[in-house]
């Protein structure tokens, strides 16, 4: 992820009043991470697993706290019970940004057949679980499918996956 | 105080202790600490108690990790360690596994093991007047604890917004701002 990116996301957080930053650092959004914890606006937390991060998201969220989860699709597959539990059950507002691997411009030179796998679990995951989610691969639309992320997680009270791809995070 | 607990035992029996108040009741496996956890960061100044168990513990042990390197001073976990799944089988702290040890090793420093009702007083209470992190784990009776609740209070969506709407009355509640 470019700097341009980073920085239009990390406006966007925080005009969005979210300020806490929950990662298990991945390589496509490891520059966005790095920027949100060197920001003191943030309260960033590396979480050892995704499963636990989701539920410590939710914790947070639910007791008030606008928070953003930064991953992959490689770790929304590792937290899928955590995120059907927080989802469907209990209706936490986890604004997740997801590094959508596998989509068409992935040239990160993982294997081919890895990222097959990524591209047809992803979209079919986020449906079985119910979780809503946009692609957001165009810069001039970032912003606002932020916005508009938080904005629906907030008011559908449910975690909202905005899965980032093409010039947004090539 | 705030609480959370795990599912089966513990929350039925948390709820005949404390049924009102912001209580988070029957988070499912591996979940209990990691929300209390997210809980603690809500509300800093407040007191977090997760009551948790050895089997859902065990579901996601990273957690100890996460807990370890966010180090809330208001975070105070209970493992109620019955040895098995609910009423079912047997877990592996009945055999090699050491939770208290796990989380020693995890970087969690005030974690300890009790076997009686005193050391559990007085365990209980030095964590509750000091800063935490603290993991307590607690060695029950397996069949102890169980009693009956109301389940429209302690599971699911009612539960939830009954935790919602003793949440958003607390005077530190940040939401909505």
């Amino acid at each position: 992820m470019d700097k341009q990116s980073v920085q239009v996301i990390i406006e966007t957080l925080k005009e969005e009043g979210i300020d806490l930053a929950v990662t298990l650092p991945e390589e496509p959004t490891f520059s966005l991470t790095e920027a949100m914890r060197e920001d003191p606006f943030f309260q960033a937390v590396t979480v050892a697993g995704e499963g636990n991060g989701l539920a410590f998201c939710a914790g947070a969220a639910l007791g008030g706290r606008r928070v953003v989860f930064v991953t992959g699709i490689a770790g929304l597959l590792v937290g899928t019970w955590a995120l059907s539990q927080m989802g469907m059950v209990y209706g936490a507002p986890i604004l997740i940004l997801a590094s959508y691997r596998g989509d068409f411009g992935d040239h990160s030179g993982i294997p081919g057949s890895q990222l097959l796998m990524f591209k047809q679990v992803a979209e079919p995951l986020l449906g079985a679980l119910r979780v809503p989610y946009r692609i957001v691969n165009q810069k001039a639309t970032l912003k606002r499918m932020i916005q508009e992320g938080s904005f629906a997680c907030q008011d559908y009270s449910h975690p909202i996956v905005l899965l980032l791809s093409g010039e947004v995070l090539w | 105080m705030l609480a959370v607990t795990s599912l089966s035992i513990n929350a039925p029996f948390w709820f005949n202790v404390r049924p009102q108040g912001p209580n988070f009741f029957a988070l499912n496996m591996g979940l209990c600490l990691p929300f209390a956890l997210g809980l603690s960061v809500a509300f800093p100044k407040r007191k977090v108690i997760a009551i948790d168990s050895d089997g859902s513990l065990m579901n996601d042990s990273s957690s100890l990790i996460t807990v370890a390197d966010v180090n809330p001073a208001n975070l105070v976990a209970f493992v109620m360690d019955n040895g098995s799944y609910a009423f079912m089988s047997s877990t592996f702290t009945t055999r090699k596994t050491d939770l208290a040890k796990m989380a020693q090793g995890a970087g969690i420093a005030n974690a300890s093991t009790v076997k009686t009702l005193e050391e559990f007083s007085a365990a209980a209470k030095q964590a509750m007047e000091s800063a935490g992190p603290t993991l307590i784990v607690a060695k029950v009776e397996r069949d102890a604890g169980r009693v009956s609740a109301d389940r429209s209070r302690t599971s699911g969506r009612p539960m939830r917004e009954w935790f919602m709407d003793a949440v958003r009355r607390h005077p530190d509640y940040q939401g909505g701002r």
